[in-house]
């Protein structure tokens, strides 16, 4: 058995990767409840936006306005903006003209979309293959609580993870888009008979969702220190694990699922032998679990078929 | 009856010069002549309904024709290893995309761990072989066993689960086999597994170039020729279960899983046997790859060819029999042809599969509709 501290450690690690995870999986759970699909590109969408942020970063820095306080702000709120756009031109390209046809249809089209943002990343942008290297701009140092080490820039990360995730609160429970998001995704013919736009809405929603995956993408270049064209790949696989652990359409339920999903992963690699390297096989373990156990969700509604 | 083999001669011709065409000329000039037939078909409809005809009332000249074809082609590709390879390459993915077409297409079951369970084929071989020193003929027959039992144990819990957890959790399937297959320590980690023992037939190596009727071949023809009985078992056996009452219950399942029980199909036994025989199909295909490539490595597993092999059904028309074999037969060849465009690979497969949806989503050749008699 691992230290005490040890753990506490593994546990604040836990909470930054859930903190990103869960804002994946918000977005995985917006989509399902408005349109009742699986918007597979969406880990790539995350990746889109870690790239969004870099580049107006580095545009940034080469124009001279590199200080933290100016760019970073300036870097999450381009990066929101494109990425939301991309997101939403997604849908309008492979969600929407398939609407009518079998949800297969949906998640094979979403999923090859994600392939060629990733092949396109990887070809297109300069030197796409390798790990890119994302600036050091939160403030280093660290202090200690009794043996946990608490670094400055981890608070950074998650005060900005936990700002989102009240922002999205706000949005969905206080403005008025919020409240067509909730009528669509509760039902969408009587949303539209009392006045709702469908079709904005839906765009609300997929720039809602892609917005935060641009943060997370944000957030886990700062966190890692470098981004990569893959990571859409596990970052989405994680946050849809996430959404549907946490029950797919309801948005707390996603942020508890990519919580959940952050710690088994640190503390798999704290607790198991090498367990670092099996980390992602351990977690995927627990997902399984959890569908076998409880297929709608920690706090999914239990769906009943009537026939 | 002399159509159809005239018909099925001007492929074969066609498909030997595009694949020998090695300068842009010749290769537009074969494109060009492809190109127009396919035009004149489609232009002359008293042409397309002779030749449709003909092929209804043969079908078995039609598939004589197209066997003589498929065994004739190495003889035009002598001079030509690599290409006997790439036809053997294909050959593999039709039989893994009969099985992957029968979860996916017919079932509706969305498998998309097809690499990790052709890799679980591929590995079986040759830990069984070079580690533990099995006959190399039984390493080939466990290969596909352990990929259907892996499957079933590891996925029976959800495959009565509704809508998207299956693919999910088969996502999730093929990085959890890349991770083990690369940090474990009996897989040989990244360095894979070398030296696996090619199969033999009567003491006569398949790695030894034949001569048949006095003509040397290259050495991979032994491989195209079991890879083309392989593919026509896959294909026949595929197809009797789609003709079957299985296939009428699995398509009913797909379309209305709550009809299909209200009809009495016992819903988990017949997703369990679609599936069970899909995943022992792509397990053949992935033990077919281990003793024809004689090495085996986590890359030549990932989930960039599950992908591939989707498009394979997408291309060919999800549900259609004929479908994957054309589709087969199109997306393998094709990006080693343009062998410039191999960066572009996936790009490709990415923009063809989101086309093919969007404007075609039946397939360049659609499943037939069920006639009941």
């Amino acid at each position: 058995m691992p230290p005490l501290e040890l753990l506490f450690q593994q546990a604040l690690n836990g909470l930054m990767l859930g903190v990103m995870y869960a804002l994946i999986a918000v977005g995985f759970t917006l989509f399902f409840g408005v349109l009742d699909v699986i918007h597979f590109s969406h880990g790539d969408i995350y990746m889109l936006g870690a790239f969004a942020g870099l580049s107006v970063l580095t545009g940034l820095a080469a124009a001279g306005a590199g200080t933290p306080a100016v760019a970073l702000p300036v870097a999450f709120a381009a990066s929101i903006v494109i990425t939301g756009l991309i997101g939403v031109a997604a849908e309008r390209v492979c969600v929407k003209p398939l609407a009518r046809s079998s949800p297969l249809m949906t998640l094979l089209a979403t999923l090859s979309l994600g392939l060629v943002i990733r092949e396109s990343v990887l070809i297109f942008y300069p030197r796409g293959a390798d790990p890119k290297p994302f600036p050091w701009l939160l403030p280093q140092g660290a202090f200690d609580v009794g043996g946990v080490v608490i670094r400055y820039d981890n608070l950074a990360i998650l005060a900005i993870g936990l700002a989102a995730m009240v922002a999205v609160d706000r949005i969905i429970n206080r403005t008025r888009m919020g409240a067509a998001i909730r009528a669509v995704a509760q039902d969408p013919e009587a949303a539209q008979m009392m006045g709702v736009n469908l079709d904005r809405t839906v765009d609300a929603t997929f720039f809602l969702g892609s917005g935060l995956a641009a943060v997370a993408g944000i957030l886990s270049g700062l966190y890692y220190s470098e981004i990569h064209f893959i990571m859409g790949v596990t970052g989405g696989v994680i946050g849809f694990s996430a959404a549907a652990i946490g029950g797919l359409g309801n948005v707390y339920g996603a942020i508890l699922g990519g919580l959940l999903f952050g710690l088994v992963q640190t503390m798999a690699a704290a607790l198991i032998p090498r367990g670092s390297e099996f980390r992602d096989v351990v977690a995927f373990a627990v997902v399984l679990l959890f569908l076998v156990a409880r297929p709608s969700g920690i706090l999914g509604a239990k769906s009943v078929e009537r026939v | 009856m002399i159509l159809v083999w005239a018909a099925e001669a001007v492929v074969l011709v066609l498909v030997i010069l595009g694949i020998l065409a090695e300068s842009p000329l010749a290769l537009a000039g074969t494109a060009a002549a492809g190109l127009a037939a396919l035009v004149l078909v489609r232009a002359l409809p008293r042409l397309r309904a002779a030749l449709a005809g003909a092929f209804a009332g043969h079908p078995t000249a039609a598939l004589a024709g197209g066997a003589v074809c498929a065994l004739a082609l190495p003889f035009a590709l002598r001079t030509s290893p690599y290409w006997t390879f790439v036809a053997t390459l294909a050959l593999l993915y039709v039989v893994i995309g009969q099985g992957l077409n029968l979860q996916i297409g017919t079932a509706g079951l969305i498998n998309l761990a097809g690499a990790a369970f052709a890799g679980l084929g591929a590995y079986t071989v040759g830990l069984l072989t070079v580690s533990a020193g099995w006959p190399a003929w039984l390493a080939f027959l466990a290969g596909p066993v352990v990929a259907v039992v892996v499957g079933t144990l590891l996925f029976v819990p959800i495959l009565t689960t509704r809508g998207h957890y299956l693919a999910l959790v088969t996502i999730a399937f093929v990085f959890i086999f890349n991770v083990l297959m690369n940090n474990l320590e009996f897989t040989g980690g990244p360095q894979g597994i070398k030296n696996i023992p090619t199969l033999r037939l009567f003491g006569y190596s398949f790695t030894t170039a034949p001569t048949v009727l006095g003509i040397a071949l290259p050495a991979h023809a032994n491989f195209y020729f079991a890879a083309v009985a392989l593919a026509a078992f896959a294909t026949g056996v595929i197809r009797r279960l789609h003709d079957s009452w299985l296939g009428v219950a699995l398509n009913t399942l797909r379309d209305d899983e709550i009809a299909a029980k209200c009809c009495g199909i016992s819903i988990a036994r017949a997703k369990l046997t679609a599936f069970c025989v899909g995943n022992f199909f792509i397990g053949l295909g992935g033990a077919f790859y281990a003793v024809m490539v004689g090495f085996v490595s986590p890359p030549d597993f990932d989930f960039g060819y599950s992908l591939i092999m989707l498009s394979v059904i997408i291309i060919g028309g999800v549900d259609s029999i004929p479908g994957v074999v054309l589709g087969a037969c199109l997306l393998v060849p094709l990006p080693e042809r343009f062998r410039f465009l191999h960066e572009y690979r996936l790009l490709l497969y990415g923009v063809v599969i989101l086309v093919m949806l969007l404007y075609r989503p039946q397939g360049l050749w659609p499943a037939a509709v069920r006639r009941y008699r």
